[in-house]
């Protein structure tokens, strides 16, 4: 089930909420309930790998906390938590990668293939695998308790709103609020604005903006402004997806008197590259920050070992969005970066020029970027660097390709795109306080949203496949 | 503070909640089961979970109804043509997936080789030969008239169609090029007559005329076909058409923005008696094709279309099998299931559009052709 979709609106949502405020007691029990129902949605056998994940870090977890000062033992149940987790991870993201990658090296050498077995990814399994491994470690480190129930820990790893993309809400974030949280009126209400506002920009921004990149990026040979205009449009489709996805599920858990942590933060007003990772994605960044990078020794053993670091965490965050050498590039790109502006002592190269150029220059390197992000294959983000470099050959039919993305719809949705990425006051910042301009200005732009998702065809959801 | 954020949830409650309930009323004052009910009908599983979201946004009174409202709004504020439609220049439509066709990259054309070749030599078999007439599509032979930048002629745009033409000439099967016809004719006679209609995906009558004429010459030319000596007169014949790509809007209000079209047509009436042109199973020459052979011919103002304008340069009735959009198998399949449509053939005329090269329905399929009767198996034999 998806936030935008009929289904969610108009039934999961109203009953959910109607449920869970209607429960004097037992109210996470009923959030578990609900949210294995919108997570089997998709395919009700999925259930049993969330439930298969959850049992291994809740009994590793208890494992973990009963052995206290037996050391050995702790290790032991904490290698194992994080074996099973990511082996479980690896199987069902990677095994087909490195099976094919296998295949192609085997070929080099004139052996023939085997058969690759044909496994389909369970939505959200990178998001909930990461999510209920940090239980474990969290009680290793001692910076949790061990939780006492095997239903709240469940809540914790099913919880609807944030199951499918994050943000990624580590344990010791939320253990306190499984065992107590506030219902105020303020927080739901914050919490509706938050949704309305996410919903509004996925529908209303993302999916508008959506059909211009798939143009351009499946064009056999498209005209260098059209690559630009391309890979732009899929800057501001990825971020009003994303982000839209974040704010309608740390909107869904405030009105579920959850407070979940930011996830986005104006990331395109960003100065330089060090500054993007904080404010893309910032669940994920600053999860493997600290269950990563810093246990990888940090920039505690110097230099050379920091940026080796860096690059190790950003191989592994790309690879982490999707089994394919085009996210390990990109991966790695943003990982060299970050590690020469570490060497410039976290300054870009452009740093002494005004802010608003510092911004552009981040901005065109974020979307060479997402060339990488985006292409299918690394032969085909090739192909699109040349396009917009202006060095792809005869255009073809790809002369055709201005008649389909330069419309007037387009232009108009492409130029309120840029007007509201390029804001320091972004929805999570808006939400922050319902008023009374904010109430009138909301319900028309809730209504106009839904009207709009009734007639589109075009409703993907970007961040689905990681 | 209290009453901005309790009118801010009721109205969002009152929306989100009142969709479900509406649609449930509805559906009992039709004295129908509400839908939703539908979900505790069957084992959940992904299949059926699928299908049930599907049929309640189908079924669902508030997309029935507020859908056309906003494709209106969309169109008249943003000038949004919908899933289907371009906006090209002066007034312009085309067809999007026509246009994509000609966009993106296609490595698919061996495989329509393989099968155009297979049905060819299963024909040959038969004793039958096969003139093969791809269609250009609209933005083929006017892509100026979708973007400035386009130039129309010499190929550039449908690189696609002109390798598969390129292999099937190097495969020995013979083919009318009418992508070269009409960039000629664009050429030497400028925009008039337009060869397309404007917000139409098919040919105008101009075009489907010089099509037809270059496929008889061809025919003509490879002695496949003598002249026959059936008469046949023009009657001019003119109708209104809005065009189909503005119906795939599928809004009245949008389609009440664009004028309709007048389009002059010429019927094909048999000399003398002044009948209107009618095919004859028993012909000689099968045409296969889709709605370009039905523009026309089966629609309005009737028997004014390709089939019976290619008649008229033969000379004879010709027997067809059109399907509009089945040009790739589904024709194919239906002659198969017609094995009297292949008695006393000498040829088939196989026309497709060219986006259908990648888009037709149910792809490519290799098929068979239908057993002949017994009667006419042993004539065959023994001739």
């Amino acid at each position: 089930m998806v936030f935008t979709s009929h289904i969610f609106i108009f039934y999961f949502l109203p009953l959910v909420l109607l449920g869970y405020y209607l429960l004097p007691a037992k109210r996470n029990l009923f959030l578990l309930a609900a949210s294995y129902v919108f997570y089997g949605w998709w395919n009700p056998w999925f259930v049993l790998l969330m439930l298969f994940a959850t049992f291994v870090n809740y009994t590793c977890g208890g494992i973990i906390a009963k052995a206290e000062d037996d050391a050995p033992r702790r290790r032991w149940a904490l290698a194992a938590s994080v074996v099973i987790s990511l082996g479980t991870l690896g199987f069902f993201k990677y095994f087909m990668f490195a099976a094919n990658n296998l295949n192609g090296l085997l070929g080099l050498f004139g052996a023939g293939p085997f058969p690759v077995l044909q496994i389909t990814l369970p939505v959200g399994i990178s998001f909930y695998i990461f999510q209920s491994m940090s239980y474990s470690i969290d009680v290793y480190r001692r910076t949790s308790p061990p939780v006492r129930s095997f239903f709240d820990f469940a809540c914790f790893v099913s919880l609807f709103p944030q199951l499918i993309a994050g943000p990624i809400v580590r344990y010791n974030t939320v253990a306190d609020q499984l065992v107590y949280r506030t219902h105020t009126l303020d927080k739901f209400a914050s919490g509706v604005a938050l949704f309305i506002l996410g919903f509004a920009k996925k529908i209303l921004l993302a999916n508008m903006v959506g059909p211009v990149a798939d143009a351009v990026f499946e064009a056999e040979s498209p005209y260098a402004l059209d690559a630009w205009f391309g890979v732009t449009a899929y800057a501001f489709q990825i971020y009003f997806d994303f982000s839209a996805y974040s704010d309608m599920a740390i909107g869904l858990g405030r009105m579920l008197g959850f407070e979940f942590p930011r996830n986005f933060n104006a990331p395109y007003m960003a100065d330089s590259i060090t500054d993007f990772w904080r404010r893309w994605h910032i669940s994920l960044s600053t999860f493997l920050r600290d269950y990563l990078y810093v246990p990888l020794g940090g920039n505690r053993k110097g230099p050379r070992r920091t940026y080796i670091n860096l690059a190790i965490v950003m191989l592994l965050g790309g690879l982490w969005h999707g089994a394919n050498w085009t996210f390990v590039c990109w991966g790695a790109f943003h990982g060299v970066l970050l590690a020469f502006e570490r060497w410039r002592g976290k300054q870009s190269v452009y740093a002494r020029l005004p802010r608003p150029f510092r911004i552009a220059a981040t901005f065109v390197l974020v979307l060479f970027s997402w060339v990488l992000f985006r292409s299918p294959t690394l032969g085909g983000a090739g192909r699109f660097f040349g396009a917009m470099l202006g060095l792809s050959g005869a255009h073809g039919g790809s002369a055709l390709l201005g008649g389909a993305i330069y419309t007037q719809g387009h232009l108009i949705m492409m130029a309120l795109c840029a007007l509201l990425a390029f804001q320091a006051r972004q929805a999570f910042d808006l939400a922050e306080e319902v008023t009374w301009p904010k109430t009138v200005v909301l319900i028309p732009l809730f209504c106009l949203a839904l009207v709009t998702m009734l007639v589109q065809a075009f409703n993907p959801f970007l961040y689905f496949q990681f | 503070m209290r009453g901005k954020n309790l009118f801010l949830i009721g109205a969002f409650a009152v929306i989100i909640s009142g969709v479900g309930l509406t649609q449930a009323l509805v559906e009992a004052r039709r004295g129908e089961r509400p839908q939703f009910t539908d979900l505790f009908l069957h084992a959940p599983s992904e299949e059926h979970l699928r299908g049930f979201e599907e049929d309640l946004e189908d079924a669902s009174c508030f997309t029935e109804y507020l859908r056309p409202a906003m494709q209106y709004a969309q169109f008249a504020a943003l000038g949004n043509t919908g899933d289907y439609a371009l906006m090209g220049r002066d007034g312009w439509l085309f067809y999007k997936n026509g246009v994509q066709f000609l966009i993106e990259p296609w490595d698919g054309n061996a495989a329509v080789a393989d099968v155009i070749v297979s049905f060819r030599e299963r024909l040959a078999g038969r004793g039958i030969e096969l003139l093969v007439v791809p269609a250009p599509g609209k933005a083929s032979v006017y892509p100026d008239r979708l973007t400035a930048r386009a130039r129309a002629g010499g190929g550039v745009v449908y690189a696609h169609s002109r390798q598969l033409m390129g292999q099937l000439k190097a495969r020995g099967v013979a083919m009318v090029d009418l992508f070269e016809v009409f960039d000629r004719a664009r050429a030497e006679e400028g925009d008039e007559p337009d060869l397309y209609l404007q917000r139409d995906t098919h040919w105008s009558p101009a075009g489907m005329r010089l099509a037809a004429e270059a496929v008889a010459a061809r025919l003509i030319e490879l002695g496949w076909v003598a002249r026959g000596d059936a008469a046949y007169d023009l009657r001019p014949a003119s109708i209104e058409r809005r065009g189909d790509i503005v119906h795939m809007m599928r809004s009245p209000r949008i389609e009440a923005r664009f004028e309709r079209q007048r389009v002059d047509c010429a019927q094909v009436v048999t000399k003398g008696e002044g009948l209107l042109y009618a095919d004859d199973p028993q012909s000689e020459v099968l045409v296969l094709g889709d709605s370009f052979l039905r523009i026309y011919q089966a629609d309005e103002p009737e028997s004014a279309g390709f089939i019976a304008h290619l008649a008229r340069e033969l000379g004879m009735s010709l027997a067809s099998i059109v399907n509009d959009g089945g040009a790739s198998t589904l024709v194919r399949q239906e002659l198969a299931r017609k094995p009297e449509l292949l008695s006393g053939k000498k040829v088939v005329v196989w026309e497709f559009v060219e986006r259908d090269i990648r888009f037709g329905a149910e792809g490519w399929q290799d098929v068979a052709l239908p057993e002949l009767p017994a009667a006419e198996t042993g004539a065959q034999s023994a001739s």
